[in-house]
């Protein structure tokens, strides 16, 4: 029988294959993947055909013989350690393990036999010989690998006994919160080791001395906690044994089912298993087929999960009258009723115009789709935002402008064939964990990295991987340092002239190359600007220009600045003048912050955007919504939400519907977003907790977590995932039933019975999402938009002909430097961002043992700086700007530039963003975040407003605490 | 309306203007910044920069906007507000 193995169809993501696929190893080695042959080989009497490179291992479990393994795993190298994978090659000596053995055509494989029988069980003896016998009472029992090769050689007794030397008395690490470390039940497979190390790319973990006294250790043989460890958990999943096991594992004991589901936490979106017992999750596991991970996953992800069943959860609608009211707790109708009366008085009073919507980049894009319609059509107005506007709405509007759609290019598999990475603005080791090791992997194999970042970010220098060049700019250059890359590429004759005259306008793109030509935009003109000593500028500039394939992934870094707009444009602009666009490897790749931004983005959330991007003002658009919803639509845009935020302030807007999302901690000047909702009449939060924002709210809707309702989340890479219920919604309903609960209630009906209705429609009013539905989505895991006639299996790649605008942008890029700048009584440039454990505003992370690893935000100061100022490491320090002032407590750190300060904003207490100002984007509002200019000195007590915002928050818990239940 | 709404405005309207159109004459610049607000500017905050911009804004001091700013004031659609 011949077996003809198909990658596509033939893997089973649910069982483990012994090594990778020989891609990984073509790639790892950089032999060309497409040249690879086919081989056939002849395993215990069948024959298969597999790639050139495949394991023996690997090729027989395609046949679905199971050869016994223990240090053996798909998800890393082979190590050929442990010796029970032995098989017999016909014509050969000995028994080689057949993890660590290619393939070659014609070789016949026995795996099987009284000889291998017997090495193997004797291989165990060895191994039990120093091992705990109480499997029954074992966390691992009923997921032990050990236990089951031990069954499979069927070893029936331990020749050497129990006595002498062992590990057995090994001392446990309990260091880390999420998992425990039993060195006594260890068999020193590596592969633990090798987790860390290629999967991860941490390399936290090493095995220390050897033969007997081999034993895996953490950093410099320090405990899981003090060292670099990230707690990532792929050394916990790649653990054959009890040895490192998840702490909930231990307490609660083995699923009993699995549902395959999509991460809550970053734009990464990780497919993941969440483990279940009834509706009890017990562990999250990174899935395998999950083609935005596959198979990782981060601290986040995996285990920081116990917020969905914490203690704050509200799970009862409330309402009160004024927020100096205590809370009172009414059924759902009592609720949605008086939400709607006051919308619906307030638009009697005010006119139609005075309310609007925030959408939730948390929730699903059913839920965010529905919100974006109840106030299109309920509320009569465009006054829809989402939280894209505080961070990538440059993105949007850049891309757009450039390129044509406002979404990244790639795939994440796309950075397994880039040769020259730049990364700008973003801290994908933080924000973007999983992400970041893919990327470290790429760089492993050789890869070069331009890092342009005004921070000594990890990917600078770690592990195995450094920076070819990091240029160090001040905040709120970028636009200097893009253009001045530019025009070296065109200087010195590096650009893509055929990719140019082919895919791009050229009157645009003469007028724009005189621009960039202009001596005012060298980088040695531009060298005082960035602080970038000109010639590192040429050279990174060189290395992207002159690479096979070059990737630009950025982040936050470039979207939240004056320019943000101009950043985005520039960075597509250098795209295209190299030709790294529309093919695999390269692309301009925005790293989105939120589980679902891209989402709520694509569902029409912005003001002047219906689903699919397209205009309110378009008539054939806006006709074909107006006949399917029946009503119609205002052809002028909303406002976003600093808008709604100064009409609230002026009094022209009263009412506000925020679903999952906490403008009062995250947008930027606090006092003035507290003052605007302080001033609405009529403010309805739907959350799963009392967030900052919900503090000043009249009516609380209850919110689901992403475990207790169906929908989708759509990744940075525009893949639309499931999310699948594995629980009840606590209070009863989800989201988006709320939602609906309510336009019904203000007279707009909206009757769907499940969310797939709700894509359906979705599907049916927007091209781009025109060919999903949620039966493909459960048969093929997972789909990117656009997914059309054209393109029915959706869109890995963008742009691969020509633009989605037809030619190709290229927009004058002019460096217009930011109002916000040093002076005498604010000298110091204050950046802000995000850290691996915590999660945006942390409402979630807050809740979990993530606090471990960051339990305050620091304020992060250079040592001249601080010498200056006679701060050092943990004394109180005072950051000032002229929007406000708060008090940090000082990390002294090189990481940081001299007069640059960092901090980030995961804390409420914190105020990072009472010192933020009103500078935004230029065409889309977006904050300043990244460039605030402050002054710092040392206290010894936290600010006016830290000890006001403590009292308000106490007052407002207080109200909840002794909310008044229904009679 | 509160002074700082308007102050956000103005704010915003010059950095359009400084930045959508660098390089075109006064005109294009000024017709890219009209396009930018009617596209972008919900109806209430165009209605606001013009009437600031014709001086009907009472107690206004000098006026802010920049050239191509005032110039761009004068091609802003203004529609009635929704009852």
């Amino acid at each position: 029988m011949l077996k003809y193995f198909d990658p596509q169809r033939d893997i089973d993501h649910g069982k483990d294959y012994g090594t990778p696929p020989v891609i990984t190893v073509a790639a790892a080695r950089g032999i060309d993947q497409q040249s690879r042959e086919l081989v056939t080989v002849n395993i215990d009497g069948q024959e298969i055909t597999v790639p050139a490179g495949t394991s023996i291992l690997r090729a027989a479990a395609l046949a679905d013989i199971n050869i016994p393994k223990l240090c053996a795993t798909d998800s890393v190298e082979p190590f050929g350690s442990c010796r029970v994978c032995l098989v017999e090659i016909e014509g050969r000596k000995g028994f080689p393990a057949s993890c660590t053995t290619p393939v070659e055509a014609g070789l016949v494989i026995r795996t099987q036999n009284e000889d291998i029988a017997r090495l193997r069980k004797n291989v165990l003896e060895l191994y039990i010989s120093d091992h705990p016998l109480d499997c029954l009472t074992c966390p691992a029992n009923g997921d032990c690998e050990l236990q089951d090769v031990a069954g499979e050689v069927g070893l029936r007794e331990v020749r050497y006994g129990f006595e002498g030397s062992s590990h057995l008395s090994a001392v446990k690490d309990t260091s880390n919160p999420y998992f425990d470390f039993d060195p006594a039940k260890c068999i020193v497979c590596s592969r633990c080791v090798r987790a860390c190390a290629e999967v991860q790319g941490t390399f936290a973990l090493t095995i220390e001395g050897r033969g007997f006294d081999s034993k895996v250790v953490a950093g410099q043989a320090q405990d899981f906690m003090s060292s670099d460890c990230v707690s990532c958990g792929a050394c916990v999943q790649a653990c054959p044994t009890a040895t490192l096991i998840e702490n909930t594992i231990i307490d609660e004991g083995q699923p009993e089912h699995r549902v395959v589901t999509t991460c809550a936490y970053c734009g990464v979106g990780c497919a993941f298993e969440a483990e279940l017992k009834g509706d009890q999750i017990v562990r999250m596991s990174p899935h395998k087929g999950g083609e935005a991970n596959r198979g990782h996953s981060c601290v986040k992800g995996r285990f920081a999960f116990g917020y969905a069943t914490h203690s704050d959860r509200v799970t009862k609608p409330m309402i009160r009258q004024s927020r100096s009211d205590p809370w009172q707790q009414v059924s759902w109708d009592e609720a949605i009723e008086f939400a709607a009366d006051k919308i619906r008085s307030i638009q009697e009073t005010y006119g139609k115009d005075s309310v609007g919507g925030i959408t939730s980049s948390r929730c699903t894009n059913e839920e965010t789709y529905l919100v974006q319609k109840l106030v299109r059509a309920a509320f009569g107005n465009n006054n829809v935002d989402t939280c894209a506007r505080v961070c990538h709405s440059p993105t949007g509007y850049g891309l757009k402008t450039t390129l044509g759609e406002s979404a990244g290019t790639q795939s994440f598999d796309s950075i397994e064939k880039a040769d020259v990475v730049m990364v700008i603005g973003a801290n994908p080791t933080d924000a973007h964990p999983v992400f970041a090791s893919r990327l470290k992997k790429r760089l492993r194999q050789g890869a070069k990295l331009i890092i342009a970042d005004p921070r000594g970010i990890d990917l600078v220098k770690g592990p195995h991987v450094a920076a070819q060049a990091h240029l160090k700019l001040l905040p709120g250059t970028n636009v200097a340092l893009v253009n001045a890359m530019a025009h070296v590429i065109l200087a010195e004759g590096l650009h893509a002239s055929g990719f140019i005259e082919a895919r791009c306008e050229m009157p645009a793109f003469e007028a724009w190359k005189s621009f960039i030509s202009e001596p005012r935009n060298s980088p040695e003109a531009m060298a005082e600007v960035t602080g970038i000593p000109a010639i590192q500028i040429r050279d990174a500039a060189r290395m992207y220009a002159t690479a096979n394939n070059g990737a630009i992934y950025y982040g936050l870094g470039v979207t939240e600045h004056s320019q943000g707009s101009t950043m985005v444009m520039g960075i597509a602009n250098l795209a295209m003048l190299t030709g790294n666009l529309g093919r695999e490897g390269v692309g301009v790749n925005p790293l989105r912050g939120q589980n679902n931004v891209q989402g709520a983005c694509d569902m029409g959330s912005f003001p002047h955007e219906l689903p699919g991007y397209r205009h309110v003002s378009d008539d054939g658009v806006r006709k074909k919504f107006e006949a399917h919803w029946g009503v119609a639509i205002d052809a002028e845009p909303g406002l976003r939400i600093p808008n709604m935020l100064d009409a609230a302030v002026s009094g022209t807007f009263k009412g506000l519907y925020c679903q999952g999302e906490d403008i009062a901690q995250s947008d930027p000047d606090t006092r003035h977003v507290e003052a605007a909702l302080g001033n609405l009449e009529c403010l309805i939060v739907q959350d799963i907790f009392l967030n900052e924002t919900a503090k000043y709210a009249h009516v609380f809707l209850p919110g689901a977590s992403f475990l207790e309702k169906d929908g989708t989340f759509t990744n940075a890479e525009r893949r639309v995932s499931p999310v699948r219920k594995v629980m009840a919604p606590l209070s009863g309903k989800a989201d988006w039933e709320g939602t609906a609960a309510l336009s019904n209630a203000l007279g707009y009906e909206m009757n769907y019975n499940h969310p797939s209705e709700i894509m359906d429609e979705i599907a049916a009013l927007t091209p781009t999402f025109s060919g999903i539905t949620y039966q493909r989505l459960a048969a093929e895991g997972s789909i990117q938009w656009p997914c059309t006639k054209e393109q029915p299996n959706g869109t890995p790649t963008m742009h691969v002909d020509s633009f989605v605008r037809g030619k190709g942008y290229f927009a004058v890029t002019e460096y217009v430097a930011t109002d916000e700048k040093v002076n005498k009584r604010f000298p110091f440039l204050l950046t802000t961002g995000r850290i691996l454990s915590q999660y945006n505003v942390g409402a979630q992370t807050r809740r979990t043992a993530n606090t471990d690893w960051h339990d305050r935000d620091l304020l992060e100061v250079h040592p001249h700086d601080a010498e200056d100022r006679g701060i050092v490491d943990g004394d109180l320090v005072q950051v000032k700007s002229r929007a406000g002032d708060t008090v940090l407590t000082a990390r002294v750190t090189a990481r940081v530039q001299p007069g640059v300060l960092y901090t980030t904003f995961h804390h409420p207490d914190s105020g990072a963003n009472v010192v933020t100002t009103d500078n935004s984007d230029w065409a889309t509002n977006c904050p300043e975040y990244k460039v605030t200019a402050v002054q710092i000195s040392k206290v010894i007590d936290t600010s006016d407003w830290q000890r006001s915002h403590r009292q308000f928050s106490d007052t407002q818990l207080g109200l909840l605490k002794n909310a008044v239940e229904p009679v | 309306m509160s002074t700082r709404e308007l102050d956000h405005l103005i704010k915003m309207i010059n950095q359009i203007a400084d930045n959508i159109a660098i390089g075109e004459d006064e005109e294009i610049a000024a017709s890219k910044v009209s396009d930018h607000l009617n596209r972008f500017w919900a109806r209430s905050m165009r209605a606001m920069i013009v009437a600031y911009a014709n001086g009907e804004i009472v107690a206004q001091e000098s006026n802010r906007l920049n050239p191509i700013a005032q110039r761009a004031t004068a091609q802003i659609q203004i529609t009635a507000a929704q009852p």
